[in-house]
């Protein structure tokens, strides 16, 4: 009966897989598509401007770049490509430095998910009865939780340090990748070569990584993009609140420098540009992350 | 039927519990309540202060042990009273300024769920109706265009755009003015709640209508000669609103989260900024009942979604 609520994950997944296999109908595309590559590209630049800030070309992220007879922020020119802010710090440089906490914070969070979601939701999917009523019973308590207030809690109650905020988004992923890897070994548990595996005399250990892992993994990895954009966009939601990472530029304090009124008003690319990067940043993962998950889903069906 | 939710009910009541319990423990372990009333005289041992701080101990409850103050500040919350504030001499106290803020924040999330509803069913029975043609794959491109925007780079743009470049909806919220200007004010904020939201909606109720119309009621229905436009409205939506309902219920957690941050950008005072200002001055009281509202509401909308489903679907009843 708990139908309701202990659907939503599988619910979530499959209804995009039906839009799929509804839209492609008969004749399955095995292709990533190009889109796919366009997203991979954005992602890699990010994810290189991030990784390699302090050895690229930027200029300082926390310097003052004053003009002489000019009121910062200077809007962008050569110089600066996207502009500077109220205090004359350069809006790019701000950018990628920022995007090495943020990006952080995902890849952390996701990888925290990953970890304990999958492994908790494979135990659970697997053996059933006591782990999976321990570990559903958690994911419950997990969810229960409107995933902000949570973060409020521990960021508010703890110092702001990157490790903090990775870990408290961490918890936050746990339960959705448990719950979509738990449903998942459910589906596969009951397939015939987990059977024939068995019959063969595979102990559970072998089954689970080598039988049941690489299947559950590809759900749990599309969802892991979802999620890693989820968790970014989550830091740029706690710098509102003024309780993202204290040291240094994140997005979302980037974005939160330049969102007051006024500033908005007179000097819209303080703002705006940082966004459109977090945008662009979301939407490539949210459209690698479907990808993969009808590219593998096609060969699932074409079997 | 009954035991089950009568223990929906237990487990709802034994997580609020165990959630108020483990944030009252956390907030005074890790913080020290005493040096946020009184600043720097927490700490002095002169015989004056020691008297200011023993009455500041009495007039807060802070001079019982851990769980004798947990069980006293959680049976005056269950009646309304959310206990003192910390800083600005504890006035007003917290259950008075949480009326005066939460239905701000209620107001914001009833006006975006209304909209994302409104714009996702339509939506989604127009892309359904025209599955696979270029309305459809034009409008699922849309959705998830708006799936991907953040609430608070859309808040900011929306903000850019329609407030301050073309003044089309008014930039402030003024808590004072009549009912409807305050509607018009929170026009753009529940917008950007809303747009992710309905994309989120019309993904999941599309996919679930275009699975009921390939029901066979659905052919004998047709082929008795009713019209496509009944059939999509009389025959198929209603057993497609199963998931939908659901997706709604936790969207409205997500939406409640968004909330705050949005109320931020536009300036709205609700919870959000209630909760910002205290955690900037540590005033544990104010977080703390925040944290429970939000919390026991999140948790109620859960059990009222399960509660609708049985209702619109008796095979759940039966089971």
């Amino acid at each position: 009966m708990s139908a309701a609520t202990d659907d939503i994950a599988e619910t979530r997944g499959a209804a995009s897989e039906t839009v799929k296999a509804n839209a492609e109908g008969a004749a399955v595309k095995r292709t990533l598509g190009i889109g796919f590559w366009i997203a991979l590209i954005w992602l890699g630049i990010v994810f290189f401007a991030a990784a390699f800030a302090p050895w690229l070309p930027f200029k300082d992220p926390d310097a003052n770049y004053i003009q002489r007879g000019e009121r910062p922020p200077y809007p962008p020119s050569m110089a600066h490509p996207f502009g500077t802010d109220q205090d004359a710090r350069d809006i790019l440089a701000r950018t990628a430095f920022g995007g090495r906490v943020s990006l952080t914070v995902g890849l952390v969070a996701i990888a925290m998910g990953m970890f304990f979601g999958g492994l908790m939701g494979i135990l659970a999917g697997y053996f059933r009865g006591w782990w999976d009523r321990i570990f559903s019973f958690i994911f419950i308590i997990l969810l229960s939780f409107p995933s902000l207030v949570l973060a409020i809690l521990i960021t508010s109650l703890l110092e702001r340090s990157l490790r903090t905020i990775s870990l408290t988004l961490g918890i936050l992923t746990i339960a959705p990748v448990g719950r979509v890897a738990r449903a998942t070994t459910i589906s596969f548990t009951e397939r015939e070569f987990v059977l024939a595996a068995r019959t063969l005399g595979a102990k559970n250990g072998r089954i689970i990584i080598r039988e049941l892992l690489p299947n559950v993994v590809i759900p749990m990895s599309a969802l892991a993009l979802l999620g890693m954009g989820v968790a970014v966009v989550a830091e740029a939601g706690l710098a509102f609140l003024g309780l993202s990472v204290e040291k240094g530029p994140t997005w979302g304090k980037v974005i939160l420098t330049g969102a007051g009124s006024r500033d908005l008003q007179k000097y819209p690319w303080i703002a705006i540009i940082p966004i459109v990067v977090l945008f662009f940043t979301v939407l490539a993962l949210n459209f690698a992350g479907d990808r993969i998950r009808s590219y593998f889903d096609a060969k699932e069906t074409a079997l | 039927m009954k035991q089950y939710w009568l223990q929906r009910l237990g487990a709802a009541i034994g997580l609020l519990l165990a959630v108020s319990a483990l944030t009252f423990g956390a907030m005074n372990l890790l913080g020290d309540p005493l040096f946020n009333i009184l600043g720097p005289t927490a700490a002095s041992t002169t015989p004056e202060d020691l008297e200011i701080i023993a009455a500041a101990e009495a007039e807060y409850n802070l001079d019982d042990p851990l769980p004798v103050r947990y069980v006293k500040w959680a049976s005056a919350f269950v009646t309304g009273d959310f206990g003192v504030q910390f800083s600005s001499d504890g006035q007003p106290p917290v259950s008075d300024l949480i009326k005066e803020r939460l239905p701000r924040t209620l107001m914001l999330l009833i006006m975006a769920q209304t909209m994302a509803i409104m714009v996702a069913v339509p939506w989604a029975l127009l892309a359904a109706s025209k599955a696979d043609k270029a309305v459809d794959k034009i409008s699922t491109i849309t959705a998830f265009l708006f799936i991907a925007v953040p609430n608070v780079g859309l808040a900011v743009i929306l903000k850019y755009l329609f407030a301050l470049k073309f003044s089309i909806f008014p930039l402030i919220y003024n808590a004072s003015d009549p009912f409807w200007s305050r509607v018009w004010q929170m026009m753009l904020p529940a917008i950007s709640l809303a747009l992710p939201a309905a994309a989120i909606y019309q993904r999941l109720l599309r996919t679930d209508l275009i699975t009921t119309l390939q029901e066979d009621y659905i052919l004998t229905a047709r082929s008795k000669g009713v019209s496509k436009r009944n059939v999509l409205f009389k025959h198929a939506l209603r057993p497609s609103l199963f998931s939908f309902i659901t997706i709604v219920g936790i969207t409205t957690g997500a939406l409640l989260g968004g909330s705050l941050i949005v109320e931020q950008v536009f300036i709205i005072p609700g919870l959000g900024s209630a909760i910002v200002e205290a955690i900037l001055r540590e005033d544990f009281p104010v977080v703390l009942a925040i944290v429970m509202i939000v919390t026991a509401a999140f948790v109620m909308i859960n059990i009222i979604v399960d509660l609708i489903y049985s209702l619109i679907d008796p095979r759940v009843r039966t089971e």
